[in-house]
């Protein structure tokens, strides 16, 4: 771990001397008024501080909306030949917030977790991560700091902070931040850490929304709760599009389909994005639908967010305040509000 | 034994047949699995028995029943092709108007008053009695859109000749549109029928700049209730929303309620 001292028009130029080399990912603006991760190109606006939630998390890159996991051809002797479909492609990820990169840090340990997701980790170990810390809420809908995420910045290989003069302190985390660092001309700093409490640019408090409980508080809220009249309260307008757990950058199940060519012999296996929320998402063999109506299919979610998989990886929530969800839902639904009046309704 | 395939239409463009014919690129390797036995776009030959008939088109006079029935009567699988066979489509935003009414409009006052008492002219009326297939036969699988989706064709087409059940999610337009990461069309400021209606388009028409018109119809859990107040909060009109949910929707219970 190695700490630098630069200024934003250096870090901008180093963005787009790597983007020469190597494809880079950064917020760029579309649409109306919204942001996604695109290839920097030379007439790219790079610009760290100014962009809200982009509509799809980072993450994303990682593991895309279809992807091919293997190829598959039988062949005249009987045999049957199968090549998995990996990319190992290099990337740089960069502009990503904490509460991205917490997704990121939490999404590893998931898809590491049993069978571990050879065409994820293919991926991701191929790919730099370039983090920059939050000086102001990006967004009005988001609540990073009650979930813990806003200073997070575990598996960024490059983590850039703005201080209080102007100035960037920039840690290189990693062997391969090292690597992406040479060459530059960015000023030694041996007092790194010491810089990092004190200087650093000044945060509005409370930052973000906030709950009524500290962010490890909101596992007991949600855990207690199974039948509750919030369940039912929000989903009255759900349209069970979806579209919550596709912008979620902690989202990562998926379906799979073998698609045969038309020779019958040959095809591959995809995986495409799927989500809690649909309707047929818990329908097995047979026709049943273990979650038939949006009530449950939301407490699942949120309790997938704040209670099982906190439970069972111990990184408190997996929710990372980043807001998404409830600015892409169609019928104005916001997890903030789930999880609020479930700690607001209280004990049972 | 290859199987039987033919393709039928009643009331509609033919475009869907001629999007089949568009795809170039594995219609012939498609041809060498099937044998094909009508199709009136593209051969003359006629049989009496199909393993699978393509039918495009709504439904609006009764020997455009008796024809449905007997064409049922000789397939095993049967499959609507497109937003006029799965769900009336445009067409049936005629079901609101009388044609006398019409008929003023474009022939003027002689014209409708003929439409109504000439015998000849009766049969118009049968314009307002637009209706899916599936209103009329069993149907067995649905490609919707106007036009269909090619590659929901071919999914089809292999289903039907490995032996296994076609899968069309009864996903919203919406899972789409985040898997292609376009900007919701709310955030534009403009209203859409994304969120009531099969998906399955990739999006098509909002990641070229346009809005979701609802040509697949509406998904089978569609809260309309929700998306009549979402309209409403985006400042439309009752009457623009009906004209909406009219658009592609009449022949569906949902246009004639809404």
């Amino acid at each position: 771990m190695s700490y630098y001292l630069t200024t934003l028009q250096n870090i901008t130029n180093w963005i787009r001397k790597t983007a020469s080399e190597n494809p880079v990912y950064f917020p760029e603006k579309f649409g109306h008024a919204s942001y996604r991760f695109a290839e920097v190109k030379a007439d790219s606006d790079i610009q760290f501080e100014h962009y809200t939630p982009t509509v799809l998390p980072p993450v994303k890159l990682l593991i895309p909306a279809r992807e091919e996991l293997l190829s598959f051809k039988k062949h005249a002797d009987g045999k049957t030949e199968i090549n998995p479909t990996l990319d190992e492609s290099f990337r740089v990820i960069a502009g990503v917030r904490p509460c991205d990169l917490k997704a990121i840090f939490l999404i590893d340990l998931f898809l590491k977790d049993g069978v571990p997701d050879a065409h994820y980790l293919a991926r991701r170990e191929n790919t730099a991560l370039v983090g920059w810390a939050c000086t102001a809420p990006c967004d009005s809908r988001v609540f990073c700091a009650a979930v813990d995420s806003l200073h997070h910045t575990e598996g960024a290989d490059i983590f850039i902070t703005p201080l209080k003069h102007g100035d960037l302190l920039v840690e290189v985390k990693t062997e391969l931040g090292e690597k992406l660092a040479a060459g530059t001309d960015w000023q030694t700093c041996d007092d790194g850490p010491a810089r990092k409490v004190g200087t650093v640019a000044d945060m509005p408090e409370p930052f973000g929304r906030t709950f009524p409980v500290t962010a490890q508080d909101i596992y007991k809220n949600v855990a207690e709760k199974w039948k509750s009249p919030v369940w039912d309260k929000h989903v009255e307008r759900c349209f069970s599009c979806g579209s919550c757990n596709l912008v979620c950058p902690t989202c990562y199940c998926f379906d799979v389909s073998d698609d045969m060519n038309l020779d019958v012999a040959s095809g591959n296996r995809t995986r495409t994005w799927d989500g809690c929320m649909l309707p047929h998402f818990a329908v097995v063999g047979g026709g049943h639908n273990f979650r038939p109506d949006p009530a449950a299919r939301q407490r699942h979610r949120v309790k997938r967010k704040f209670e099982y998989l906190t439970e069972k990886f111990g990184h408190g929530a997996v929710c990372v305040g980043c807001g998404r969800c409830g600015r892409q839902c169609t019928a104005k639904i916001d997890i903030y509000d789930i999880v609020a009046d479930l700690i607001n309704e209280g004990d049972q | 034994m290859k199987p039987k395939v033919a393709f039928f239409d009643f009331a509609s463009c033919e475009g869907c047949q001629l999007a089949i014919l568009n795809c170039e690129d594995i219609l012939l390797d498609i041809l060498n699995l099937v044998n094909l036995v009508e199709f009136r776009e593209a051969l003359s030959e006629k049989a009496p028995r199909y393993d699978i008939a393509f039918v495009e088109g709504s439904i609006h006079r009764d020997e455009d029943i008796e024809r449905l029935q007997n064409l049922r009567s000789r397939t095993t699988v049967l499959v609507a092709l497109g937003a006029c066979a799965c769900n009336g489509n445009v067409q049936a935003r005629s079901n609101f108007v009388a044609p006398a009414v019409n008929y003023e409009v474009i022939y003027g006052e002689e014209a409708r008053n003929r439409v109504q008492v000439d015998a000849d002219h009766w049969s118009l009326w049968s314009h307002t009695r637009v209706r899916p297939l599936d209103a009329v036969v069993k149907v067995d699988a649905y490609l919707r859109g106007c036009p269909v989706v090619p590659a929901e064709f071919l999914h089809l087409v292999k289903s039907v000749l490995h032996g296994t059940t076609p899968f069309f999610p009864p996903d919203a337009v919406c899972v789409e549109c985040k898997k292609n990461g376009n900007e919701c069309v709310l955030e534009r400021g403009e209203t859409c029928m994304g969120p009531i209606t099969w998906g399955g388009c990739n999006s098509i028409c909002v990641n070229n700049g346009y809005v979701c018109d609802g040509c697949r119809g509406t998904l089978p859990h569609a809260n309309i209730d929700s998306h009549i107040t979402l309209m409403r909060e985006h400042n439309i009109k009752d009457e623009d929303i009906r004209n909406r949910y009219r658009l592609f929707l009449g022949a569906e219970p949902i246009g004639r309620g809404v």
